[in-house]
């Protein structure tokens, strides 16, 4: 090992205990920002109420919307906002490039493109309609993505802008070709966790579970390759083995988040940038706090998404926009342009 | 720039002003001026236009209000929402006039209206979706009566004066007097169920991505033919708006039972087809729906139709809340 590395590790050995315990203050956060979530909506219901409709479910409607309604609409964001954040570091990690984020790998266009083509030929009609359409089409370009672009981090990220291109120029004039196509597209592309408690999300939750869980056991080879690929050769990893499942991970992840809720564009960019610093330069870390902040910041856009406005929901997608930025610019200003 | 360029260029631009209709040219013009006018008030003010128009360009709601009047249509705007409601006759009709404006306001074609030289130019779009018209240019072709929706139940005045304004109002009111008397009848053969029960109603207008329902009070698209036949919709909207929004409003779906709690009946809108919307069907696959009074006690009706804007359509949508009502009379 070289003196670089031993000091590297010693100085994780040495923050070791503060980044656990950041983790668990991040989980104790989450906790409670996942309650808070489930007692805000357009009807209000007391407190107590809501912990009632927990814990001693009775059928009533406030116990129906706490527990039909709210909680797998918390459960949702939980799920997305962290399956976007690890996809989101992964790529970052993966490309070497701070300003990657899972869309690049063209799976938002892939999603939009065939949520097009399936409202054209009418196959994605309603919420099992679309859902397997976005999750068709995202997957089908990440492969795509991958095939062309998977010998060096430049050729993928040119080769996801370029088929980004492609798909969401096509996609667009068959939507201006076809108005009942456009309204279709319209209501799914602006990211939401509204009304999908009646959704079939069984199958995108666990995938999405069982890819977070991947990309912990892929973080410590990843954190090998964060070091460059000659690097990660003479340590001994699988650079081509571990840059494959890496790229099956971002894609699982970011099309089953995409699939369910709509582009979500801000959280993959962002949370990595928000954790790099108390992470260290760990891969791990990264992308266990990526997993904790994701969900906070979605499930705090999508609380705002729902009070913001008197006269209704505005789209999680426009909230993460809006808060997306100025954490960006705070981040930067924080941390300096190096911390990206 | 060349003298040969700058003569080129002031051909070019008195072409094009010649071809969309912008010259002034009285050869391009219909013999409107020739005949008798009167003063029309429409939504843009008092318009001077032929007594007895002979050639008449449509738009949106005046569509298929002018089809039924048999106007002396030259040109119609594409509307293709209507189309499931239209007559045989009405829909060969609507499928062989020219086309001369998409679906939306803002896709009317001035070259092809201008093309087809009307007298009378009737715009039936709401008022502040008439900012999506050039109507001076439209202006510059025959005169523009714009006659738009404004509530939902004012289909009846507005078909009418759209049909005036064609000079087609014996047509009409033939129609409105079958109408009249079809409704009268079923008002009375449920006479003794509708007075006592008070009336809900979900659209077809809400937005499933929002997790929000239409629900719509009385006036409304889905309410007002079945108000003619003597069901009564309770409730007002909490914060009324323009035009459908004084009627209707999209409350987030857990507001459902605070809507709907107090309905001993509830309607709701389906496709011309019989199948539910979406936008009904996330209503309908809630629990809280199924916790509902009305949906306990089997009192919820399918209403197709629901968006007839002239007499002949409303027909329909007649024969669709006689069917639906039907059990009504069996218990």
């Amino acid at each position: 090992m070289t003196a670089g590395g031993r000091t590297a590790e010693a100085a994780g050995t040495r923050r070791a205990v503060p980044r656990a315990a950041l983790l668990a203050g991040g989980l104790v956060l989450l906790a409670a920002v996942a309650v808070v979530s489930i007692g805000v909506g357009a009807r209000s219901i007391p407190p107590a109420e809501v912990v009632r409709a927990l814990l001693h479910f009775r059928g009533t409607d406030d116990h129906v919307i706490v527990r039909d309604v709210r909680a797998p609409r918390a459960l949702l964001a939980v799920a997305v906002g962290a399956a976007l954040a690890v996809a989101g570091a992964l790529i970052q990690t993966l490309a070497r490039n701070p300003l990657a984020e899972p869309g690049i790998l063209g799976v938002t266009a892939g999603a939009g493109f065939a949520i097009t083509l399936g409202s054209g030929v009418g196959l994605a009609a309603g919420q099992t309609g679309q859902l397997g359409c976005a999750l068709a089409g995202s997957v089908l370009a990440a492969l795509l993505v991958a095939a062309v672009g998977r010998r060096s981090p430049l050729r993928l990220v040119l080769t996801g802008v370029a088929l980004t291109a492609v798909l969401n120029g096509v996609a667009l004039g068959m939507r201006m070709m076809l108005p009942d196509v456009f309204d279709a597209y319209r209501f799914w592309s602006v990211g939401s966790l509204a009304a999908r408690e009646q959704a079939p999300l069984a199958l995108p939750l666990a995938a999405i579970g069982v890819s977070l869980a991947g990309a912990l056991l892929l973080s410590r080879a990843l954190n090998a390759l964060a070091l460059g690929e000659n690097v990660a050769h003479a340590l001994g990893a699988g650079v081509g083995r571990v840059r494959g499942a890496a790229l099956v991970l971002i894609t699982v992840l970011s099309g089953a988040a995409t699939a369910v809720a709509g582009p979500i564009l801000f959280v993959g960019l962002m949370v990595p940038h928000l954790v790099r610093k108390p992470a260290a330069g760990s891969v791990p870390w990264l992308i266990l706090y990526s997993m904790v902040l994701g969900p906070v910041l979605l499930l705090i856009a999508d609380m705002g998404s729902r009070v913001l406005l008197p006269t209704g929901e505005v789209p999680v997608a426009i909230v993460t926009a809006f808060l997306g930025g100025p954490m960006l610019i705070w981040a930067v200003r924080r941390h300096g342009a190096g911390a990206l | 720039m060349s003298l040969r360029r700058s003569s080129a260029l002031v051909g070019a631009v008195a072409l094009a002003l010649t071809v969309t209709g912008c010259g002034s040219s009285d050869g391009d013009k219909a013999d409107s001026g020739k005949g008798e006018t009167r003063v029309f008030a429409a939504d843009n003010g008092k318009i001077k236009i032929p007594a007895d128009p002979k050639r008449v360009v449509a738009t949106g709601y005046a569509v298929p209000a002018m089809i039924e009047a048999e106007a002396p249509l030259v040109g119609i705007s594409s509307w293709k929402r209507g189309e499931p409601m239209m007559s045989k006759k009405d829909l060969a009709t609507y499928k062989k006039l020219p086309k001369v404006a998409g679906e939306a306001a803002s896709e009317t074609n001035y070259e092809a209206v201008a093309e087809a030289k009307p007298d009378l130019i009737v715009i039936g779009v709401p008022a502040p979706v008439l900012g999506d018209i050039d109507v001076k240019r439209l202006e510059s072709i025959a005169p523009v009566v714009a006659i738009g929706p404004t509530v939902p139940s004012a289909w009846r005045e507005l078909s009418r004066k759209q049909a005036d304004a064609a000079g087609s109002l014996k047509t009409f009111d033939a129609v409105k007097d079958k109408y009249e008397a079809k409704a009268a009848g079923l008002a009375k053969k449920y006479k003794k169920v509708l007075p006592g029960l008070k009336f809900g109603h979900v659209g077809a207008y809400g937005e499933v991505a929002k997790g929000t329902f239409q629900r719509e009070f009385g006036r409304s698209w889905g309410t007002n033919i079945a108000e003619d036949v003597g069901a009564t919709y309770y409730g007002k909207v909490k914060k009324p708006g323009p035009g459908s929004r004084a009627v209707s409003e999209y409350p987030s779906l857990e507001e459902l039972p605070a809507s709907l709690r107090e309905a001993d009946a509830i309607t709701y809108s389906v496709n011309a087809d019989g199948s539910v919307p979406p936008s009904v069907k996330y209503v309908m696959d809630s629990k809280l729906w199924k916790n509902l009074p009305a949906v306990k006690a089997k009192k919820t009706f399918p209403l197709r139709y629901t968006e007839a804007a002239t007499y002949g359509q409303a027909m329909q949508t007649l024969d669709a809340i006689d069917t639906s009502f039907a059990p009504l009379l069996k218990r």
